[in-house]
């Protein structure tokens, strides 16, 4: 994505100019009254990564992006993209991208007109907006009033809107809400191909599924408190592996005697304690024959159901 | 600066709402306009109505029938901002543009500038009614008696002036129905009884200060002389009412949280 020459002064000039683009929610809290919507919520979004952002509804999910985008001001904490607080950026729209909700167009309004009003407040050219809905496949409905959009189609629109000023950070709210299989497909790719190229994009979500295919770290959330904060793989496995081999008993006493725990079952070896590159050396001193070798997983949804069930059951 | 009122501009224009409200600014002036031009000197039940067209009252009311146009402004003024909430595009504008008190002041500018132009061209259809039906009621053609010129700046500097109450009651009461329910209520009901009720209080209203820049006494038709505020002083608080709403809608928007 091109960057531009003013940036690259600035960055050199001004000392607290990170390098890289990065989101970071510090100890961030939100109470509205008595409840803590968000309660000392923090994590960091890194680039060349795509982080989703999970919780129920209700978790805190959109208050703690929305403080992120200086929409609500937060009760205490800090949240900051490239080191600064939202409404301290030189230029919002091309430092960060955001779609918040698939709401946001007036029904009269037509696709371009919407988009052309974005760049000329933010100082782009009015060309930028022809370019995002050909990026985002909306080029035909251009000169369409919204109300005739389908939800896939706000969310497109959307997403052009968030990509207008080419940021380096993109921040999205249930994207794949409303979108159909090609679309979430093509959704999937567009965020790959983005953090591909170093930018950092931060996805909330409650399809599990979706995540799970693009996400690289994963930050879970529940009654406004983070339960885990992790990278996608190691929040799934489950430390166990599954080996095969035409040697079982010679594996077995090499296994154990490696420390680690087997069970027999079914001609499989069910392996826990080390890992498959131990397994891998132990097969080779025994001269074994490995026919298979798995690292066992979870599935997202059951480590997101279990968390926030603990959760829920912990403070009722 | 320039390039927020630019967008502001291409949001009022990008949507067919101020069409509507143009039209029905338009319509309403000249229906009152011809209800003044049919029925003035006629004679009803052995008095007369109205006064006849040659008297400078009913010259003053003829032209004075665009300020009822003011009412479908600060409608488009309400929607301007409440519209921003209702369908959300209110997040896009402060992910733009978040210091918020510059985008106000573009909203502010944008739309006092709209007004301007609203009243405009709701002043040019009445006079281009008022004018030849004047002529052929056998009253003066001239634009320059009886304080037309007046009445005709007054309107247009009121319809931008109501642009800006507009926005303050949008921004206040935010649900875009409510608000526009109370902006009605206030001008057909509220006002047009306090007017007539208690005029010295009715003086010092919106719809009041209309009144003293369009110098509409309303002396006539069985009415006394209202209490009414010199030229001047009506557009001072008309001034005053624009500033008091423009900086209602300020200081409630640029710290609430928009969720």
């Amino acid at each position: 994505m091109p960057r531009h020459g003013r940036e690259k002064v600035k960055r050199r000039c001004c000392p607290n100019w990170h390098d890289v683009s990065v989101i970071e929610v510090q100890e961030l809290t939100k109470r509205f009254g008595t409840v803590r919507a968000v309660d000392g919520v923090s994590f960091t979004a890194r680039p060349g990564e795509v982080t989703g952002f999970l919780g129920p509804n209700g978790a805190g999910k959109t208050t703690t992006l929305r403080m992120l985008l200086g929409l609500v001001t937060p009760t205490s904490g800090r949240a900051l993209i490239n080191g600064r607080r939202y409404a301290e950026l030189e230029r919002p729209v091309m430092e960060v991208g955001a779609a918040l909700e698939a709401t946001g167009f007036n029904p009269g309004r037509t696709a371009r007109d919407h988009l052309k009003v974005a760049c000329m407040a933010a100082g782009l050219p009015l060309r930028r907006a022809d370019e995002a809905l050909e990026a985002t496949g909306l080029a035909e409905a251009a000169d369409r009033r919204v109300i005739g959009f389908s939800l896939g189609m706000r969310q497109r629109l959307a997403l052009a809107e968030a990509t207008l000023g080419e940021p380096r950070v993109l921040i999205l709210d249930e994207p794949a809400n409303g979108l159909d299989p090609a679309g979430i497909h093509w959704l999937r790719e567009f965020l790959r191909h983005l953090a591909g190229q170093g930018c950092t994009v931060l996805v909330s979500s409650h399809v599990l599924a979706e995540v799970e295919q693009v996400a690289d770290h994963v930050v879970i959330v529940a009654r406004g408190r983070v339960l885990r904060d992790a990278p996608l793989a190691e929040l799934v496995r489950r430390g166990e592996l599954t080996v095969r081999t035409r040697q079982p008993e010679e594996l077995r006493r090499a296994l154990e005697d490696a420390g680690a725990a087997v069970r027999a079952e079914d001609g499989l070896l069910r392996v826990s304690g080390v890992d498959a590159e131990r397994v891998g050396r132990a097969a080779l001193e025994v001269g074994a024959v490995l026919t298979e070798l798995v690292e066992e997983r979870s599935g997202l949804e059951d480590v997101f159901l279990e968390l926030t069930r603990a959760e829920m059951g912990e403070t009722q | 600066m320039i390039r927020l009122i630019r967008a502001e501009l291409l949001k009022i224009r990008s949507t067919r709402m101020w069409l509507g409200m143009l039209g029905l600014s338009v319509g309403f002036s000249l229906l009152g306009l011809g209800f003044y031009l049919a029925l003035a000197g006629v004679e009803m039940e052995g008095g007369q109505s109205l006064p006849p067209v040659t008297d400078p009252d009913m010259v003053r009311a003829i032209y004075a029938s665009a300020s009822s146009g003011v009412l479908f402004m600060m409608i488009l003024g309400i929607i301007g901002i409440s519209g921003e909430y209702r369908h959300g595009t209110i997040t896009q504008a402060f992910l733009v543009t978040p210091r918020r008190g510059r985008l106000l002041a573009a909203k502010l500018v944008s739309y006092f500038v709209f007004g301007l132009g609203f009243g405009l061209a709701t002043v040019l259809a009445t006079v281009a009614v008022a004018v030849p039906g004047l002529a052929i009621r056998g009253g003066s053609a001239s634009l320059l008696d009886h304080d037309v010129p007046t009445i005709l700046g007054g309107t247009v500097l009121a319809m931008g002036l109501y642009a800006l109450v507009g926005l303050g009651l949008g921004a206040l009461i935010r649900n875009q129905v409510a608000a526009i329910l109370v902006a009605v209520g206030w001008v057909q009901i509220v006002e047009a009884i306090v007017t007539v009720a208690v005029p010295q209080v009715g003086q010092w209203l919106p719809g009041g200060a209309v009144r003293a820049v369009t110098r509409t006494t309303g002396g006539f038709g069985g009415l006394d002389e209202l209490n009414t505020l010199p030229v001047w002083g009506g557009v001072l608080l008309l001034l005053a009412y624009g500033l008091v709403f423009a900086a209602i809608a300020a200081v409630t928007t640029v710290r609430r949280d928009i969720t």
